[in-house]
């Protein structure tokens, strides 16, 4: 049965919303709503919280929560710039959720998190002397202290210094596996999704547009829609390939190949070269078939000259194993 | 070139600054200081100022158990007639103090209300009830839209995250809201409570006794001359200065 089960849930803001929304979380799941900005998975996040006066239902095992306040909900919630509470310190802030709710074991609850978080050191320090990653690690804390059914994070990568992101990623994992807490995190970004997630929902427009496996999602997607928000390129329909069954498919950049010789591919193309891009490590090769135009990506140890002038003819060529339908 | 522009603003800032200075200085140090000692411990004088000062107390204490919740509804939330009940906070401090006077006096000197608080034994003309009032009548403003200001600086989502960990919205209110604000409201209850103390033209047609502090002032003045009413204003200046600043000072070193 499902930890967490979202039933037809809507919420308007403006011209906005949040439209006939329908998932489940799986008990000690990790759950990633992926979208863009302005997609509506914060405001998700904020109703499964109890901030928003929704539409539909929230239940949690069997009991429907969505008319109860947050404070009666058993959430923790990590926004993306942490909103740590100026007036306390950090013990404070961590604890903030003891004088309203029966924690128990609060000394030894404090301890652990503050050990594992390696926050011990600044337990007495005001927050406005932390660094991003310390405020993080201090509201993740709070989260936890305050022992909710389930943990909500809001972006939390995003107000960190990229160098410090992939360090963060693991440690969420760590995290993960040590409280077994089922979470949902909301992200834009498909690499924190990939490595995080168990399962993932994509969010567009105030819709969820699929949910699945990470895998599943990530290599699968349902329509063409979320296949370009999930950065899938060449895109064209069957019947390039010969097929007549009115639907699309796509092929990773990567797994194209690409000479002025003909190909010994599955599938092979004559096209005109229109643009070839030095990007760092590798090149972004643009070639004309037809109507279409495929893109390449060439790896510059793989280069071996131009393969043709602009303009032009070269040979496009793909794997039956690398076309993925949509 | 940057320093003609800098010396250009400080000699026009200074021109400012000895205005607004020199009357006080004069004030304060225009009496000697055995004058000044001498009129302190005058019967009169000490009652009236320890009127002001307790009334004005009074009056901001009311505004903050009143005023704080209007203060934080207007910050937080859009509801019919909020543009109205906005500008009826900012009235008062606009029109001209007798005129409060007067419009206080038709309110709370005769008729419905004023009866149905005399039912209670609360009377409000030439008592101190009456004083607190027009106090609050022409002060609140800058106690309610201080408030204002320091709430619409406090991040809603501290508020929200606050709920997740099991506050509700009064012990939200009192435990990080309010304390959050805490800067704005207490500049503005100073800025009431020093607005006030000065309080003159409401109160003398209202409650020209007991006597506070600014219509002993004029009486003294009217009846006696500058001689007798200059020891007594310079007194109130160098109490309010020094009241003012120990809070300012106070609420700075407020992290």
């Amino acid at each position: 049965m499902s930890f967490l089960k979202i039933e037809n849930l809507s919420y308007a803001m403006g011209d906005f919303k949040l439209d006939n929304v329908n998932f489940s979380v799986h008990e000690g799941e990790y759950f990633v709503l992926l979208g863009q900005s302005g997609s509506g998975k914060t405001m998700l996040l904020e109703s499964i919280a109890g901030f928003h006066d929704v539409e539909g239902k929230i239940n949690f095992g069997n009991l429907d929560i969505s008319k109860l306040a947050p404070e009666k909900r058993d959430v923790g919630f990590v926004y993306q710039d942490f909103a740590l509470f100026p007036n306390l310190n950090v013990r404070d802030n961590i604890t903030f959720s003891s004088r309203y709710k029966q924690i128990g074991d609060e000394r030894e609850t404090l301890d652990d998190l503050s050990e594992f978080l390696g926050l011990t050191a600044l337990l007495d320090r005001r927050i406005t002397n932390l660094s991003g990653g310390e405020r993080q690690r201090v509201a993740i804390a709070r989260a936890l202290f305050s022992k909710p059914k389930i943990l909500l994070l809001d972006e939390p990568l995003s107000a960190i210094d990229p160098t410090f992101r992939n360090s963060i990623m693991k440690f969420l994992k760590q995290m993960h596996r040590k409280y077994n807490l089922t979470t949902i995190h909301v992200t834009h970004n498909f690499r924190e999704a990939s490595y995080l997630a168990d399962r993932i929902a994509i969010v567009m427009n105030g819709q969820i547009k699929q949910v699945g496996n990470t895998d599943e999602v990530l290599n699968h997607p349902v329509n063409i829609e979320v296949a370009e928000f999930l950065g899938f390129k060449n895109i064209f329909p069957t019947s390039l390939l010969g097929e007549e069954n009115n639907k699309q498919f796509s092929v990773d950049p990567n797994a194209i190949y690409l000479s002025k010789d003909k190909l010994t591919c599955d599938y092979m193309f004559e096209g005109k070269l229109e643009e070839c891009m030095g990007i760092v490590d590798h090149y972004k090769v643009y070639v004309r078939v037809g109507k279409y135009q495929f893109f390449a990506k060439v790896f510059q140890r793989e280069y071996q000259g131009c393969y043709a002038d602009r303009g032009e003819g070269i040979y496009v060529g793909f794997n039956k194993k690398d076309v993925s339908y949509l | 070139m940057r320093n003609w522009f800098i010396y250009g603003l400080a000699s026009l800032s200074c021109i400012i600054l000895l205005f607004l200075s020199l009357p006080l200085f004069r004030m304060i140090f225009g009496s000697d200081i055995k004058t000044l000692w001498d009129t302190l411990w005058q019967e009169d004088v000490l009652a009236s100022i320890y009127l002001t000062m307790k009334v004005s107390f009074f009056a901001v204490c009311f505004v903050v158990l009143t005023g704080l919740p209007l203060a934080f509804l207007i910050a937080r939330h859009n509801f019919f007639g909020k543009s109205f009940v906005e500008a009826l906070i900012d009235i008062p401090t606009m029109i001209p103090h007798t005129a409060a006077g007067i419009a206080l006096l038709l309110v709370f000197g005769r008729g419905v209300v004023a009866d149905f608080f005399e039912s209670f034994g609360i009377r409000f003309m030439d008592a101190e009830p009456g004083i607190m009032v027009a106090m609050m009548f022409l002060s609140s403003t800058y106690l309610i839209n201080g408030a204002k200001e320091g709430f619409n600086k406090v991040d809603v989502k501290l508020e929200k995250v606050a709920r997740t960990l099991g506050a509700n919205p009064l012990q939200v209110f009192l435990r990080i809201s309010i304390p959050n604000a805490r800067k704005d409201i207490i500049n503005g209850a100073l800025m009431m409570w020093g607005r006030g103390l000065g309080e003159f033209g409401a109160v003398v047609i209202f409650v020209y006794h007991p006597m506070v502090a600014p219509v002993l002032i004029y009486d003294r003045f009217t009846s006696y001359g500058l001689k007798h009413s200059a020891p007594v204003a310079a007194i109130m200046i160098i109490i309010s200065i020094f009241v003012f600043l120990s809070v300012r000072f106070v609420n700075n070193r407020l992290k």
